[in-house]
């Protein structure tokens, strides 16, 4: 069949860049490589030019790929499969990287973009270091390239998976159509994804992932070339400038989750999160080792195999969230597309290259004569780069599970209780590292007279004990391992400050370390107060004690809010309003109030949780919270009734005389008489209206009497009206709908509804004590890592 | 001995540490079977939702306790109760991973993951808007 307005052109050339981008990857790849061993310039020139040849097929590729999702050519599986006609143009970039492929594209543009930076400065470096990028080059791309060889499917190709013959798709009529196109549409982003967030932290996260080839090129071409020592000076400044941007890229990733997720925090421990953190981790430890040796010339061995780790374990991260193996345990990873085995094979290339290397060249590793002396900087520096790698060994053996059972045939999963878990562990090292970072500023590199030391640490050590002390009575801590990282962590803040004013004495240049060092104290220290104290103050105040079933399952920390029913709440009391739909989301409108001086309840502001009806994951809850600069409020819908209630309410109408009796389901109801001058006020009625009411008396189960009284009201005496009047209690209502004068007999609409249901939401609400201490450090952070950087190259 | 040796020591000593205590702690996938068989020890038990038993969540009483029966891979059928809010679209669950323990003869589960369909969209052809009016 013809089919009619497909873009086949825009494919092919697509698929003609992917091609291009891998035969020259591995062209620049192989060229560089004789280049180094034969050191000749006529096989690195070939190299370079290959490797300019790659870097502009990738600009190529992605900007096709971009040109599909812009230009909606929903022939295309991929473009079809994260994009739609209606989609906003702003997510158009969410759109690109949602899927694998394009996130594979977006990590291997910034690979271009950070070497094309890196070749004006490589100098002698450019052989091995080039061979290495471009071999890494050539293997991404292999994942794009999407053909056969022999059964085994080799990567996944967005430019050449048409929708029609996508296998979910075969043999479904609309293909029958020649011109299908114009009546299909794409399935869209996923809605939890059309978020600002989905913009940003991806390309960060990935340019930090790119950066971190840079110090591992570096590495591998130390050991090919023998030379140990040389080629840590051209990596440092990538190697800090990678911690910087991939630390923020994590830490964006949990502003996100708290935002925009209701996760309940920033960071929940979830396998793709810690996916990131652990090469992080790795890479600051290794940054560290690095300044060591470009003092004193030690720690080799640990600095090669760190520098390398760090890359190899985002290649890692990259087989556990592309392979599918996380499906069990994760949120959110990607779903298997088939390359596993691909992957694996990637992982184990730059695994056995590093380690290979590192054992062949050991032997011949330079030796410090002696051991380093106890009070001396680069002792602790060491200490410190250790104590990270232990974190991040702890953190990668228990998300590496999934991992351990597929080889093993083991069942292990992680526990329920996976923060806990993860604090014990991860709460003594952090008290260890900020410890380590608060005093190490002041150690001098060699020796250090610890008398000395001590003396320039009191102001600091008792300002931090001070803070503790305010921070631990006016919260009530009594937790040892959370007093010590409180003590630890303001120490590191209020010495590297001290450091700041009295040895920097504001010269920019030094500043950075020091800045950077608060950044991080401050992150730890907004972490642990806003978790550890942060505070669900929506309790289950039912009748229902679930405390007999055990004290592992009093899980009360949800409320039930009935509509305009006001509760307590820890110092708010809380009021359900009402709910209003727009597009896919249900918004639910919470007033928090609390007493004013004359003791009235008065709205102090108003919360929007909204639910976002998914079609594609189901229906996701998402959080809205009330920032203040001491704490936010957070709060999320954890149960409604989407759908509308059925009209279960009974409508009758009635005719009555004066003395007539209605009888309803629990009621029985009494016209006693008309009242000729009803009160008027209230109702949105004039002293003008002419209003007749209705008296009647109720009688409910119990036979309480109860009086209602709806009106028949003429206004202006052209047309009339009623008020009809009430009874919740019982769920009564009653209208008067008109006078027959002839009968004498009056008519009236009664609705009996169930008077026990009332519309509801249960909810969550946390509070998340000084977590702007938090997103302050983050921000000291960047800037101290960025001014270190700039200091660093503008001195070399 | 010298310290470099002293810090390798407990570089190793906390690396099979936190080994042991990682495995220690963990708790493992299993069927109804093994939980019954062991009450009060956590499992991570895999199934699915059967659909024809009642599914009782009454926020009115308790917004954190839900009760439903599920299925287990081996076919299986216990009641669960779930001391949390009903998840939202329960019923379209796929399948149901319930993170608890037994205890007196019931299914006490503090968490749940659940997978939907991914795939009740895929295998659809959605119009544009504009051409089905």
């Amino acid at each position: 069949m013809e089919y009619q307005g497909e873009h086949l052109f825009i494919g092919e050339l697509g698929n003609l860049f992917v091609l291009v981008a891998f035969a020259f990857g591995l062209l620049s790849a192989v060229s560089y490589f004789l280049a180094e061993q034969k050191a000749d310039d006529g096989w690195k020139k070939t190299g370079r030019i290959a490797f300019w040849v790659h870097a502009a097929a990738v600009v190529g590729m992605v900007g096709t790929l971009f040109a599909m999702i812009f230009n909606q050519y929903f022939e295309y599986h991929y473009v079809w499969q994260h994009s739609s006609s209606e989609l906003p143009l702003r997510y158009i970039f969410s759109c690109f990287w949602e899927g694998i492929e394009g996130s594979f594209m977006l990590w291997m543009f910034w690979h271009v973009i950070v070497s094309a930076v890196l070749m004006r400065s490589i100098g002698k470096w450019e052989a091995p270091v080039m061979s290495v990028i471009a071999s890494i080059q050539a293997f991404l791309t292999s994942m794009l390239l999407g053909v056969y060889f022999f059964d085994y499917k080799i990567g996944s190709n967005p430019f050449t998976v048409l929708t029609r013959e996508h296998p979910d798709f075969v043999n479904l009529p609309i293909f029958e159509m020649p011109n299908y196109l114009e009546v299909l549409d794409g399935r869209g982003l996923n809605p939890l994804l059309q978020n600002y967030w989905m913009t940003i932290h991806p390309p960060t996260l990935f340019l930090g992932f790119a950066l971190v080839m840079i110090p591992f090129a570096y590495a591998i071409a130390g050991l090919w070339r023998r030379d140990y020592i040389e080629w840590v000076k051209p990596a440092l400044s990538w190697t800090f400038t990678a911690i910087g941007v991939l630390g923020i890229g994590i830490l964006m990733g949990g502003a996100w989750a708290y935002e925009a997720l209701s996760f309940g925090g920033f960071w929940a421990w979830d396998p793709v999160e810690n996916a990131s953190l652990v090469p992080w981790l790795i890479l600051v430890g290794a940054g560290h080792l690095m300044l060591i040796q470009r003092k004193k010339g030690t720690s080799v061995l640990t600095l090669f195999l760190m520098t390398t780790l760090s890359f190899c374990l985002i290649q890692y991260s990259s087989f556990l969230t592309k392979s599918g193996i996380l499906g069990d345990s994760s949120v959110h990873s990607f779903t298997d597309l088939g390359m596993t085995g691909q992957l694996a094979i990637s992982l184990f290339f730059f695994f056995g290259i590093s380690g290979g290397l590192i054992i062949a060249r050991a032997k011949e590793f330079p030796k410090s004569e002696k051991e380093d002396h106890l009070w001396s900087r680069e002792f602790w520096m060491f200490i410190g780069s250790l104590i990270l790698f232990l974190s991040a060994f702890q953190i990668e053996f228990s998300t590496s599970f999934p991992v351990i059972n597929k080889i093993f045939g083991t069942n292990l999963a992680q526990s329920a209780e996976r923060v806990e878990y993860y604090n014990k562990w991860q709460l003594p090292m952090a008290i260890i590292i900020a410890a380590i970072i608060g005093f190490t500023q002041f150690l001098k590199y060699k020796k250090t007279d610890p008398k000395e030391l001590l003396k320039k640490l009191s102001v600091s050590l008792v300002l931090a004990a001070a803070i503790t002390l305010a921070f631990s009575i006016a919260m009530s801590i009594t937790n040892p391992l959370v007093i010590s990282l409180l003590f630890t962590s303001a120490f590191a803040v209020t010495a590297n400050t001290d450091y700041l004013i009295r040895i920097v004495s504001g010269k920019i240049a030094h500043a950075g370390s020091s800045v950077a060092h608060v950044g991080f104290g401050l992150v730890l220290l907004g972490a642990l107060i806003s978790t550890s104290q942060s505070d669900t103050i929506s309790q289950n105040t039912s009748l229902y004690d679930v405390s007999v079933l055990g004290d592992d399952f009093s899980n009360n920390e949800n409320i039930l809010l009935m509509k305009d029913d006001t509760l307590m709440m820890g110092e708010y009391f809380v009021s359900y309003r009402g709910k209003e739909k727009d597009g896919l989301y249900i918004h639910y409108e919470v007033d928090y109030m609390q007493a004013n001086t004359d003791g009235e309840l008065e709205t102090v502001f108003t919360l929007y949780p909204f639910v976002q009806l998914n079609p594609r994951m189901g229906n996701v809850a998402e959080p809205y919270t009330k920032h203040y600069i001491g704490r936010d409020l957070y709060t999320h819908i954890t149960y409604a009734e989407l759908e509308e209630r059925k009209n279960d309410d009974d409508i009758s109408e009635h005719k009555l005389q004066l003395g007539d009796t209605i009888f309803g389901k629990n009621t029985f109801i009494v016209l006693d008489s008309l009242n000729r001058r009803p009160k008027l006020d209230g109702k949105g009625l004039t002293t003008n209206d002419l209003a007749l009411g209705a008296s009647f008396t109720l009688f409910d189960v119990q036979t309480n009497a109860h009086r209602l009284e709806p009106l028949f009201v003429i206004r202006d005496r052209q047309y009339s009206f009623s008020v009809p009047d009430s009874m919740p209690e019982v769920g009564v209502t009653i209208s008067f709908e008109g006078i027959d004068p002839e009968s004498e007999s009056f008519s009236f609409k009664m609705v009996e509804s169930d008077p026990k249901y009332k519309e509801f939401i249960v909810m969550k609400a946390i509070i998340f004590p000084w977590i702007n201490i938090l997103w302050l450090g983050c921000i000291l952070m960047g800037i101290g890592t960025a001014l270190a950087v700039y200091h660093r190259i503008k001195r070399t | 001995m010298k310290r470099t040796h002293i810090i390798l020591i407990i570089l190793i000593a906390v690396v099979i540490g936190a080994m042991i205590g990682a495995i220690s702690d963990s708790s493992s996938y299993a069927d109804f079977d093994e939980a019954y068989s062991n009450p009060g020890e956590e499992f991570h038990v895999v199934g699915k939702l059967s659909e024809d038993k009642e599914m009782i969540y009454d926020p009115m009483v308790n917004p954190d306790l839900f009760t439903f029966w599920m299925t287990d891979v081996n076919g299986d059928e216990h009641k669960v109760v779930l001391h949390k809010s009903k998840p939202q679209d329960f019923e379209r669950s796929e399948q149901i991973v319930l993170i608890g323990a037994v205890q007196d003869g019931d299914f006490h589960a503090n968490e749940i993951l659940m997978k939907c369909p991914s795939k009740y969209t895929d295998g659809e052809v959605q119009a544009k808007q504009e051409a089905s009016i």
